[in-house]
């Protein structure tokens, strides 16, 4: 008993337990925060990086395999997969309408298949908008006017279709990374702002005009290859842009490209054509044997359309490994109805396979990244805490030895040495509950208003720290997890006690007839 | 089980045999206790007089179970037949074969311990310094019932100190004597058997000493109380039953 009232008295008398509180408080404050801030932006990482990604993809690169449709038709039948999306991925260069040539990644795609394996919809930028971003106090986006436009912009761009306002001709569109053509200004509110561009004309002059890329041409350059992956000969095709989308993720949203599905197989000669029996010629022209006839060469079939990747969702919970062995499922039924026309079913030492993913091992090496962040983020943490650690030893041991004399007075009146040790650890959990309690509600406090407290510093004091320009992230993340929270407050007690327990040992063990001598 | 050495006095309530005790400053031995030997009846009241450094204190914090007696040195033993270690007995108990709870125990029910610097604690009230022995005897569970029971015999004890209306007030609000007074009613709370009493007077004025040793002297005639008694104040001394002096470590008559 003499413990409850002794730590009461000593928590309200004392300064020295009020700053072993204090340096809890702002350890496990300094955690939570750190923890919640870094953990929300790998999690904002990781949920971009996947947006334009399925659970699963089925995948033979470059070359593509056929009767795609068919494969998509047989995953659609599974009870576990909500979408399958028939895509081409490719490499090419972008002429941009400054002059620029760029290298990017090219997607085929079919938007509405595409927008229910991915997070396309939610992706595509240019949309009409009603209310503004939650940082956008003057209104800025233009998205929030005109909404006929972008409206008509969306739907461009869900169809990868462009109607010419002029002409009213319908052709097969792009959409762009946001951040491809470099000709939006990024405010610190979100918010995208066109800059003017000039374009150098061949008689010498500059053409300013309005960055705003839907409406505008890019030309794509793609070098197509045949079944066996030799070059073809470079294909140049001018686009619309019909809209850009935003992943969230610099790395995609400044090297991708995504096209109409049709268009590109066409550009990559991957569409349906005929096959003929070239009888000692290639395709490369030139005779191999001979001096070429003037007959065209007798088909002997037809080569069906191809794709590289087929992308798959599964319904929310169905776990990765499961939808992996469902696709792999579907894709023996596919291959066996197709067999030495397709790519083989995956096993071991089967060479020729077709490629089956989960996105957890597309993206093994950024989530490996991100573990060992987490881990090293983590290691510091625990530094941390074996700081505070210390810091409440050297207190604790302080205090001590300021009551060395009360000590032996407890001694004297028949305390035992137990009794007195957990004087000292009762002494410590009290410390370390409350500055830990107070840690948690100051770190829920500050991360819950992190974007007004970083507004405010900008405003007030020039302070930009999380600079949307560096991070491609608008909003800086501001969710405190409950379990981390939990865990942080118990091993913000857990290290005061094993703080004070070496303080607590001293305590104990200390001489009754010295303590009372002890000046 | 009580065991009573050969040699005891069988009939003293708190008897101490040729104790010997040496600190150690620095690098160099100290020897306090030369085979002090004391027997103390049941209800005597016994000074022990000597002068500073003489071990009187010494002695007390060993009757009173705060310290521990050294092993006897082989020389020592064959030239006066000491025992092997020095014995303290309470009621023909040998304290030096008590465990560490047992010795807590002793120190918490059958001795009290009066210091000359009052060793109150400072952040407790007067109240709460004197129940502070009730709660340390009872543990967390047993006072939450015994409280109020604590409190009243506080309050009592207090109240026969002239301590009534000082109850919620703290020791650095006290004077020297009402500090003292407190440390009394501290040491009487549990009511132990003996009261030890450690130069009670020696940071008080001669007249507030006097008061102190008045209520000492009232109490234990009222109570029948054993008390020892350390003082270097031979005028001190004189109130007690009983005088032994103590000089270089050793009791010179008892």
């Amino acid at each position: 008993m003499y413990q409850v009232l002794l730590t009461r008295r000593y928590l309200t008398t004392k300064v020295m337990p009020l700053l072993a509180a204090g340096a809890v408080m702002l350890c496990t404050a300094m955690i939570l925060l750190v923890w919640s801030i870094m953990g929300g932006f790998l999690e904002m990482l990781l949920t971009s990086g996947r947006t334009m990604v399925g659970d699963v993809s089925i995948t033979w690169p470059t070359v593509g395999f056929g009767y795609y449709d068919e494969l998509v038709s047989e995953l659609g039948k599974e009870p576990d997969i909500t979408g399958a999306a028939p895509i081409i991925e490719a490499f090419g260069m972008l002429r941009l309408p400054d002059g620029r040539v760029i290298g990017v990644q090219i997607k085929g795609i079919d938007g509405a298949t595409y927008a229910k394996a991915t997070g396309y919809a939610d992706a595509l930028w240019w949309k009409p908008l009603t209310t503004p971003l939650p940082r956008d106090k003057e209104h800025k986006d233009r998205r929030l006017i005109d909404p006929d436009f972008f409206r008509k912009a969306y739907a461009d761009g869900m169809s990868l279709r462009y109607q010419d306002p002029q002409t009213g001709a319908v052709r097969p569109a792009a959409v762009l990374g946001l951040e491809v053509s470099g000709f939006y200004d990024r405010l610190p509110s979100g918010v995208y702002v066109p800059y003017n561009v000039g374009e150098r004309l061949e008689n010498g002059t500059i053409r300013w005009q309005d960055g705003f890329m839907v409406g505008k041409s890019v030309t794509l350059n793609v070098l197509p290859l045949d079944r066996k992956g030799r070059a073809i000969q470079t294909v140049s095709r001018s686009f619309p842009v019909a809209n850009e989308f935003k992943t969230g993720l610099y790395d995609i949203d400044k090297q991708t490209v995504l096209v109409d599905l049709g268009a590109l197989q066409q550009m990559l000669k991957m569409d349906k054509a005929e096959r003929v029996e070239m009888s000692g010629q290639d395709i490369y022209g030139g005779a191999a044997g001979g001096e070429g006839g003037g007959s065209a060469p007798p088909v002997i079939g037809i080569a069906p359309a191809r794709v590289t990747t087929v992308l798959v969702r599964a319904k929310a919970g169905v776990p990765p490994e499961r939808i992996r062995r469902v696709c792999l499922d579907a894709y023996t039924r596919f291959e066996s109805a197709h067999h030495a026309q397709v790519p083989g079913v995956p096993g071991p030492g089967v060479q020729g396979a077709i490629r089956m993913s989960t996105w957890e091992e597309d993206q093994a090496t950024f989530i490996a990244a991100v573990q060992k962040e987490t881990v090293m983020v983590l290691g510091i943490l625990i530094f941390i805490s074996i700081v505070a650690t210390f810091l409440i030893l050297a207190i604790f041991w302080a205090m001590i030895r300021e009551k060395t004399k009360d000590i032996g007075v407890l001694r004297a009146v028949g305390a035992s040495r137990l009794g007195v040790a957990s004087l000292w650890l009762s002494y410590g959990l009290i410390i370390g509950a409350l500055g830990s309690a107070l840690g948690l509600a100051l770190a829920s406090g500050i991360v819950w208003n992190i974007n007004p407290i970083h507004d405010w510093m900008g405003r007030a004091l020039g302070i930009t720290v999380w600079d949307p320009k560096v991070y491609y992230f608008t909003v800086i993340p501001n969710r405190v997890d409950p379990l981390k929270a939990l865990l942080v407050g118990c091993g913000g007690v857990a290290f005061s006690v094993l703080g004070a327990l070496i303080p607590a040992v001293r305590a104990a063990y200390m001489d009754p007839v010295q303590s009372l001598r002890f000046e | 089980m009580t065991i009573v050495p050969a040699g005891i006095h069988l009939m003293a309530h708190l008897s101490a045999q040729a104790v010997f005790k040496t600190y150690r400053l620095g690098r160099v031995d100290v020897p306090v206790l030369r085979g002090a030997s004391i027997d103390v009846d049941k209800g005597e009241w016994v000074a022990i007089l000597g002068a500073s450094g003489s071990g009187k204190s010494t002695l007390l914090h060993i009757l009173g179970g705060l310290d521990r007696p050294d092993r006897a040195d082989r020389q020592v033993r064959a030239e006066n037949g000491s025992p092997r270690r020095g014995r303290v007995v309470f009621e023909g108990r040998v304290l030096s074969d008590l465990s560490a709870r047992d010795l807590d125990r002793y120190r918490c029910e059958s001795v009290g311990f009066v210091f000359q610097f009052y060793h109150l604690l400072p952040e407790l009230t007067v109240l709460e310094n004197v129940t502070i022995g009730a709660m340390v005897r009872r543990g967390i569970a047993g006072y939450h019932g015994a409280a109020p029971q604590a409190r009243a015999r506080a309050s009592d004890l207090l109240d026969a100190f002239g301590l009534s209306p000082r109850l919620r007030h703290r020791p650095a609000e006290l004077s020297g004597g009402e500090r003292q007074r407190v440390a009394i009613a501290r040491a009487l709370m549990n009511d132990p058997p003996v009261l030890l009493a450690d130069e009670p007077t020696g940071n008080l004025d001669r007249k507030t000493g006097a008061s102190i040793l008045d209520a000492l002297e009232s109490h234990r005639k009222a109570t029948g109380r054993t008390m020892v008694i350390v003082t270097h104040d031979p005028d001190v001394a004189r109130r007690a039953s009983r005088v032994v002096r103590l000089d270089d470590g050793r009791v010179v008559n008892a």
